[in-house]
């Protein structure tokens, strides 16, 4: 599906409106949009709203076996898919450049800046580690998916637990969440994007654009940095010239907005946990809010099924047989099932014509193919062995055929004949030719 | 590698290089005839090459076709042999992806695609051996192949890679030094106009030093700048001597 | 013998349903029973690629994304499944030469997963405003050991059910669109699943009605 392209008065109202420092939305330049973030079920699960871009991430764990150069250490997996949902432009082929784009720089952001202790997820050095694998999905495109991605990445690492394991000499015990409780990873900093996006050959610069100001826009930097004042990463994109000071510059908005950003996600992330400890629900299902029209929930309701087993016992005892006759199964040899005799072929050759050509042919027209299919099945099992009737099959070889090689098939001696790569089809030849020689 | 520092106290480097001393830079022109430019440039260890087809009509998709300027199509791939241990897959993973997409949209601010609309300039890097600073050699090597193939820029695009180890920037880094967690800036300048063509950085790194770093590198670039002029104005020569005869 | 429930009554779980909450899909649902979750987004009527395109009709794509790894196997099936149910309720011929993309995405799975995907779908046409015949809902069944009929099963008692039946029921007149069943099971247990699905459909089409009723009522 297409994406509807951006007319050309659209682009000049929203440049011309960059420049009177005026955004669509009402925001300032250097404004974030309302950032929302909520919980799922299961811990590791988190979603993320920045105004209508929508994101979801999910981080899951696994024991390995440890890279060869690094047997010490776990193995860290990330993963943004760009569902069809969140936007037109989106197609389920994965390479786009976007896609790549993205995931390399979520994958410098969280594992080039080392926030996460790998060390610490080796259980058997050089046998076992734990391979954590988040897979961030994103659900509405509406701007700036880098950060989306980015917050939700690490706010669903700060969620997730990890099974308990236990070492004994040799012997390694891994808990389930019932028996023991799971473990948090240990992790050093939070690293969060922050896109900056600049217009009209870098004179103007915009914070957290939205999906048409990314459009119209010239480039984009994005900047990761955490709350220390620590800078991740710092990645430069789309053909656009940049001043020392204009990243210089950019640096320092995003320390004030990380940590902006940063204290958000704590207060979510104690909010989630304290809602857990009072053991009510927690999850995607309860933050459904009642007040929306659009939203509706409903109690646990109670189905009345008293007269079922009656109006079962009725519509089966109505029911009449089905009038197509299934043949019945007929083992001709041991090991091989044939259901039905096939069609008489229609090809129209002379009957006592002895230059039968065998050759391999797709049996579409033959209404029987479901019978013949069970017949294939049984046999890829078996040696080639068709035995429809008791006759013998007069099967003429053909030196230069242009197919593969013709078998000759003996029906009546249980004689094994080399089965080569052709030979399913190579039955169907050679039952119709039996067939055939029926007349 | 770990105990081995990476700088030490007189100020000397793992191959006794100083802090702000770049490695020693080799290149050749019209290296290939066949191709409308071609380059090898040896930045120490790191060896690349260069090929640039163009401009000439869109192949491919004709539907990528720009009305008003030329495509700029890049490819990065490293040789097989290039690294210690022997790539498995030389194109197509995500690395090389990325890196032929930054090499695009540097060349792209560089280029002056407004002069051949409706065409497509081909540029293929491959590194034949990898010694850190991969993407700041390919973009020198690109350069020059481009300025071969005479398509005309704006400026040189001078890349180089620097990192900071205990309060100093250390210019052009070699492999050992990328790989020790060491904070690694490449930066691609065009030297004139002190423009930023492409600023990529991975691995921590506090922002007051930001700045020193970001000099320290536009330092080096314009070292590099220095020398590649050099080179390209002694292959004039040599092409000129060559011709007049 | 087969028991339906001693006391003649199955539970549904709680269902929660929030229509539009996605800007750029044209129609957006999720719909939630007790923990499974799954979001719809629809896109369409909209342009067709040519290899694709059918002359009379619209083409539907159903994608079902999983929530961690790559869509598989057991996803195309499930594809399959809901894609022959919107097929069949959706009046295509009024869109020829388009594409319908209708796309899910699992956010939580605790038991029911296809049946759940199909009252999302169901959902985000209608928020989409894609004409129908008729509306469907799906219901899941599961048969425990001892021979109860559960309806609306979680994880754990799908994990322990003898099969598995998961049936799309059509709304005007209750009939079985489309059944994806897993075990073993008799005849009579069978049609004992369906009468039993049947019967919760309704509740489930109530709960679509009053939905909507709400989302275009004046007073809350």
């Amino acid at each position: 599906m297409k994406d509807t392209p951006l007319s050309n008065c659209e682009r000049d109202f929203l440049l011309k409106a960059i420049e009177e420092k005026k955004r669509l939305d009402g925001r300032q330049t250097y404004d974030y949009r309302k950032l929302k973030i909520t919980f799922g079920t299961d811990y590791g699960c988190c979603f993320v709203d920045l105004g209508k871009t929508r994101v979801m991430a999910q981080v899951s764990c696994e024991l390995v076996a440890p890279k060869e150069n690094r047997p010490n250490e776990g193995i860290m997996f990330f993963n943004i898919e760009l569902s069809p949902m969140a936007s037109p432009a989106f197609e389920q082929s994965r390479q786009s450049e976007l896609s790549v784009k993205l995931n390399r720089q979520l994958e410098r952001c969280l594992r080039n800046s080392k926030c996460i202790d790998t060390e610490s997820l080796c259980v058997a050095s050089g046998e076992k580690v734990w391979q954590i694998r988040t897979d961030v999905h994103v659900l509405n495109h509406d701007g700036n998916l880098m950060d989306a991605a980015s917050i939700a990445a690490i706010t669903a690492l700060r969620h997730f637990r990890r099974p308990d394991v236990s070492i004994q000499g040799d012997e390694v015990t891994v808990y389930s969440p019932e028996e023991r409780d799971p473990i948090p990873l240990s992790i050093y900093h939070m690293p969060i994007t922050v896109s900056f996006s600049f217009f009209q050959q870098g004179t103007y610069l915009l914070v957290d654009p939205s999906e048409q100001e990314e459009r119209v826009m010239d480039g984009l930097l994005i900047i990761a940095m955490n709350k220390h004042r620590e800078i991740c990463s710092i990645q430069s994109s789309g053909g656009i010239m940049l001043l020392k000071e204009q990243v210089m510059r950019c640096s320092k908005i995003a320390s004030v907005k990380v940590s902006e950003i940063t204290d958000l996600i704590e207060k979510a992330l104690e909010n989630d946990k304290t809602a857990r400890k009072a053991g009510g629900r927690c999850g995607y299902a309860e933050s459904i809010t009642q007040e929306r029209i659009t939203a509706l929930k409903m109690d646990e309701t109670p189905v009345e099924v008293t007269d079922v087993k009656e109006t079962a016992s009725d519509i089966i005892q109505k029911a009449e047989p089905s009038p197509h006759k299934v043949p019945s199964l007929v083992v001709p040899v041991p090991g091989v099932g044939q259901v039905g005799q096939g069609l008489k072929n229609t090809w129209g050759l002379e009957e006592e014509d002895d230059d039968d050509e065998e050759e391999e042919e797709e049996e579409d027209t033959n209404d029987n193919g479901s019978a013949e299919q069970e017949e294939d099945l049984t046999v890829m099992e078996e040696e080639p062995h068709k035995t429809g009737e008791s006759r013998e099959a007069n099967v003429v070889e053909l030196s230069d055929s242009e197919e593969e090689e013709v078998i000759i098939l003996h029906p009546e001696t249980p004689d094994r004949t080399p089965k080569n790569t052709g030979s399913t089809s190579h039955q169907k030849g050679a039952a119709k030719s039996k067939k055939r020689q029926k007349k | 590698m770990a105990g081995m520092e990476l700088l030490s106290d007189q100020g000397y480097r793992l191959d006794g290089r100083k802090a702000t001393e770049l490695r020693k830079v080799q290149a050749r022109m019209g290296v290939f005839a066949q191709a409308d430019g071609s380059a090898y440039l040896e930045q120490g260890n790191t060896k690349a090459l260069a090929v640039v087809y163009g401009p000439h009509e869109m192949r491919g998709s004709r539907s990528r076709t720009l009305h008003d300027q030329a495509v700029i199509n890049c490819q990065y791939s490293m040789a097989t042999f290039s690294t210690a241990e022997r790539k498995r897959r030389p194109h197509g993973d995500r690395k090389s992806t990325e890196m032929s997409l930054h090499l695009k949209q540097t060349f792209e601010a560089a280029v002056m695609t407004q002069l051949y609309p409706r065409s497509q300039i081909d540029i293929y890097v491959k590194i034949l051996q990898s010694d850190g600073g991969n993407y700041s050699v390919c973009v020198n090597a690109a350069t020059l192949a481009v300025i071969d193939a005479g398509i005309p820029m704006r400026d040189y695009v001078c890349a180089c890679t620097v990192g900071f180890v205990d309060e100093t920037p250390l210019a052009d880094l070699c492999y050992a030094e990328e790989g020790g967690g060491v904070s690694s800036l490449a930066l691609a300048l065009l030297p004139r106009g002190g423009q930023i063509a492409l600023l990529q950085m991975d691995a921590r790194l506090h922002q007051d030093h930001l700045e020193r770093l970001i000099e320290a590198a536009m330092t080096a670039c314009k070292g590099v700048g220095k020398v590649l002029d050099e080179v390209v104005r002694q292959h004039l020569q040599e092409v000129s001597v060559l011709t007049s005869d | 013998m087969m028991e339906v429930c001693g006391s003649g009554i199955v539970n549904l779980r709680e269902f929660g349903c929030e229509q539009s909450l996605l800007s750029r899909p044209d129609g957006s649902a999720s719909f939630i029973q007790g923990d499974t979750s799954v979001l719809a987004g629809v896109y369409g009527p909209a342009e067709v690629k040519v290899s694709k395109e059918i002359y009379d009709r619209a083409t539907l794509e159903v994608l079902i994304q999983p929530k961690v790894g790559l869509p598989g196997v057991k996803e195309r099936s499930q594809e399959q499944s809901v894609r022959e149910t919107c097929e069949a309720s959706l009046l295509l011929s009024l869109h020829p030469r388009s594409s319908l993309t209708l796309v899910l995405q699992v956010l939580h799975d605790d038991g029911s997963l296809l049946s759940c995907c199909l009252n999302a779908a169901c959902m985000a046409l209608m928020d989409a405003g894609l004409p129908m015949s008729c509306l469907f809902c799906g219901v899941t069944c599961a048969i425990d050991t001892a021979g109860q009929i559960i309806t609306d099963p979680t994880a754990t008692q799908e994990k322990e059910s003898r099969a598995l039946m998961t049936f799309a029921i059509d709304s005007t007149e209750h009939r079985v669109m489309m059944s994806s069943t897993k075990g073993s099971f008799s005849v009579h247990e069978l049609q004992q699943c369906i009468a039993v699905s049947q019967k919760a459909s309704e509740k489930i089409f109530q709960f679509y009605r009053d939905s909507v009723r709400r989302r275009y009522s004046k007073t809350l």
